[in-house]
């Protein structure tokens, strides 16, 4: 057997994280789509027809799942937004610039599901009911937030007011829940039917969850990219930097 | 130095420049009577829902004079770097904050003071015992908005466009405040007391502190350069 001499293969040492990493992506999308197809199944076919409302109804597997997601991704946003205060760090930056990025896009579906659900059940496409309204507020302050980032063009600038932002608009959450619905209780309107009771039926219950599961995953997912995708820019932002 | 002394000198010292230029003063309180003028032309100011419309009209004006007052006079710190002095002074960086307030809120009553009689004649309002409820609003949530205003002010002055986004920013964070402050003047209007507006005399208190201590904590990470 002859010895050829050949260079020792270059040590990569981000290597083996980054196939990890890869791994863990690509399971993370596997198991998103296959939720979302049994949360379509659900939603379409296993969940019973609402007596009431008929198929309309079945919007609320996508309308509810989208509010819990547009919650969870503010709350990282404020989590995020500390961690930036506190320790200055891009990687929380990232984190909440993307996190904010995805809450709002569920946020408008949750609008948009809203009004498609509210047409033929109220007759409005927009009724100021305190929820849809609180939904409404919330999709502003964050669309103002993503505003604010496009608006201050140096990064670590960006990142402490982003923050900032950050901190306020999760905190003030609550105060606009209590003055819409305090808003709406004082104010003569149309009655409106409260839609979802506590007393749902098990099916509905069961998609309910697949819907809030699916989600999550999806959220994860969308996520994970966004953080990757800020990640690569920034580095290209500062290899660009350094060239010039 | 105490914060609270380091910013009654910060807050003296806006004070002594516009006693000597009177730029905001006089360009705020024309402008809330214009919007007071303007929005009388363009609503039913007469009829059923008078009370309602009038508290809208005074919102609106008092809402945007203090978007224009204190865009104004925080942009005016950084002209001719005056923030830097104030920065690397030895004074904690809340004194900033605070003293930017106090100030901001002494241009904004005064203009209100003014404003507030002049409505009552144009807008025909009989408050009669709701005044009390009436500054007690008018208070409570020109504290809040004037400190939400100062803190995003800081951020606006350092964006692309300057002073331009700072409506952008405060109005939608601002909403739960006016709401409670349009709806408690609407009751003041038609006579009521405080005890016929409690839930939103507690909206107003939560958001006033909620948006004076936010600016205390987070003010800091604003101006450090």
């Amino acid at each position: 057997m002859t010895h050829t001499p050949t260079a020792p293969p270059r040590k990569d040492p981000d290597a083996a994280p980054r196939t990890a990493r890869r791994t863990g992506l690509r399971w993370l999308a596997v198991t998103t789509a296959v939720t979302l197809t049994l949360l379509l199944y659900g939603a379409l076919v296993h969940a019973p027809q609402d007596r009431l409302q008929g198929p309309v109804q079945r919007i609320f597997y996508l309308h509810v799942p989208s509010a819990w997601v547009g919650m969870l991704a503010f709350l990282v946003v404020f989590v995020a937004s500390i961690g930036v205060l506190m320790t200055r760090s891009r990687r929380w930056d990232r984190v909440a610039a993307s996190s904010a990025e995805v809450g709002v896009v569920f946020t408008t579906v949750v609008i948009l599901t809203g009004m498609l659900w509210a047409r033929p059940m109220w007759g409005v496409f927009w009724s100021w009911e305190p929820r849809l309204t609180s939904y409404f507020v919330l999709w502003l302050m964050y669309v103002t937030y993503l505003a604010l980032r496009s608006y201050v063009v140096e990064p670590d600038r960006r990142a402490r007011y982003a923050a900032v932002l950050g901190v306020v608009a999760f905190l003030n959450v609550p105060l606009v829940y209590v003055s819409v619905r305090l808003w709406r209780s004082l104010h003569p309107g149309p009655v409106v039917a409260n839609p979802d009771g506590p007393q749902l039926p098990g099916e509905m219950l069961a998609v309910l969850l697949v819907g809030i599961v699916a989600f999550t995953l999806l959220w994860l997912l969308l996520l994970w990219l966004r953080v990757d995708l800020a990640a690569r820019r920034d580095a290209l932002e500062a290899r660009e930097a350094m060239t010039s | 130095m105490s914060t609270w002394r380091a910013a009654t000198r910060i807050a003296a010292k806006d004070l002594r420049i516009e006693l000597r230029t009177r730029d905001v003063l006089t360009a705020i309180g024309l402008f809330a009577l214009l919007i007071v003028v303007v929005t009388s032309f363009s609503l039913p100011t007469t009829g059923v829902h008078r009370d309602a419309v009038a508290a809208g009209v005074l919102w609106m004006a008092f809402l945007f004079s203090i978007l224009l007052g204190v865009g104004r006079a925080v942009a005016m710190e950084y002209e001719d770097a005056c923030i830097d002095g104030l920065v690397t002074s030895p004074v904690p960086r809340e004194s900033i904050f605070l003293g930017k307030v106090l100030s901001n809120l002494a241009f904004v009553v005064a203009v209100q003071v003014l404003i507030l009689p002049i409505a009552v004649v144009l807008l025909q309002l009989e408050p009669g015992r709701g005044i009390g409820l009436l500054a007690l609003t008018v208070a409570l949530a020109t504290l809040a908005l004037v400190a939400l205003a100062t803190l995003f002010s800081t951020m606006a002055v350092h964006t692309r466009t300057r002073e331009v986004i700072l409506p952008v920013l405060v109005v939608p964070f601002a909403i739960p405040v006016m709401i409670a402050a349009v709806k408690a003047t609407e009751v003041a209007l038609a006579g009521g007391t405080p005890v016929a507006a409690t839930s939103w005399l507690l909206v107003l208190v939560a958001g006033a502190a909620l948006f004076l201590l936010l600016g205390l904590a987070t003010y800091r990470h604003l101006v450090e350069e």
